[in-house]
């Protein structure tokens, strides 16, 4: 009985660790520095193992000047490899396996409206990123790095996010009075 | 120029598969824990839960521990680590577009930084997020992310152009 008891206890230790987000920040943070140790010969920019925006716009962009011969700017590191950095495939794609392996995906539909809305704001999201050069995810491995404008972004993040959520407060009060 | 563990020549091809491997793991721990960003800031503001801000606390800390251990480990890779300290702090780690002056830099940080937090709270996740739950099946999130893919295209062609004449315009040329 008490192999068995232990090696649950152990399988419990380990599928509370993986669904827990710490656990998640600390595997990115140390994989784009490995990222960055292993792949910096490539090219610039640093602190970049790990981006949503930039990487979908070195993907989109990268394989745009290949397919349409265009010259769309990218980082180097993806202007100088065979293929753009794949973060954004990989991401989805393994976002797609857990999903179907626990079960949990499921399509989910809504309005016209709704999906203008998302387009929109992907799009605007894009271009505040690059205008700052990263999405959160680079901006806090750029204050690990040590840059002090990405801490100036985070801390103006979380004012963003205060002020949205009071918005959105404010809206759900006035539709139910 | 920064050189790392491999040499230019095995880099290049090693750029793609690497970062496709670390976003399949990154992606399948992403869909177990519903890490994201902007909750993270959310869920603290509204109910105090600090679960998805310890993710986005521990990923700083992390950041700043692994590359403070391959910097021992590999001190011609990390060109440009304590950036603020050997540096003009107040400037982005090389890799922005140049030719501006460094105050530039902070509204460039500041204000996409508050409208950033004030769309993607509205969207209800930041752009990982979205794009883990695109691929959980939310048509939503698939929207976001062809939006961030036609928006790539446009920032490429127009916008970045734009935006340095922009700045330019109102006396931020270096």
């Amino acid at each position: 009985m008490l192999p068995n008891t232990s090696s649950d206890t152990i399988r419990h230790f380990i599928s509370t660790l993986i669904r827990h987000p710490a656990f998640l920040g600390v595997i990115i943070g140390i994989l784009a520095a490995f990222t960055q140790a292993l792949l910096i010969s490539a090219g610039g920019p640093e602190a970049y193992g790990v981006c949503i925006a930039c990487h979908v716009r070195d993907l989109v962009n990268g394989m745009t000047n290949i397919i349409a011969d265009t010259s769309l700017a990218l980082a180097p590191i993806s202007k100088n490899a065979i293929l753009p950095v794949m973060g954004v495939v990989g991401i989805m794609a393994g976002a797609f396996i857990s999903a179907k392996v626990h079960r949990e995906h499921k399509i989910k539909e809504a309005g016209n409206r709704e999906y203008l809305f998302y387009f929109v704001g992907g799009l605007a999201v894009l271009f505040l990123t690059m205008i700052f050069g990263g999405c959160p995810y680079r901006a806090a491995l750029r204050t690990g790095y040590g840059d002090l404008t990405a801490l100036l972004f985070i801390i103006m993040m979380a004012l963003g996010v205060v002020a949205g959520t009071l918005y959105m407060l404010r809206k759900a009060e006035k539709e139910e009075s | 120029m920064a050189t790392g563990i491999l040499s230019k020549e095995a880099a290049i091809y090693a750029v793609p598969l690497v970062t496709l491997l670390i976003g399949l793991l990154v992606g399948y721990l992403g869909q177990r824990s519903g890490f994201c960003s902007i909750g993270a800031f959310r869920d603290y503001f509204l109910f105090r839960h600090t679960r998805l801000l310890s993710g986005y606390v521990a990923l700083i800390v992390a950041s700043f521990a692994g590359y403070l251990f391959f910097w021992f480990l590999t001190p011609e890779a990390m060109e440009h680590f304590f950036w603020a300290l050997t540096s003009n702090p107040l400037t982005p780690v090389p890799g922005a577009p140049a030719g501006l002056v460094p105050a530039a830099y902070l509204i460039f940080a500041a204000i996409p930084g508050f409208l950033v937090g004030f769309i993607c709270v509205l969207l209800g996740g930041c752009p990982f997020r979205q794009a883990v739950m695109a691929s959980e099946g939310s048509y939503r999130g698939a929207f976001f992310v062809i939006g961030m893919c036609v928006g790539s295209i446009l920032f490429g062609a127009f916008v970045s152009g734009w935006i340095v004449v922009l700045m330019r315009a109102f006396g931020f040329g270096a």
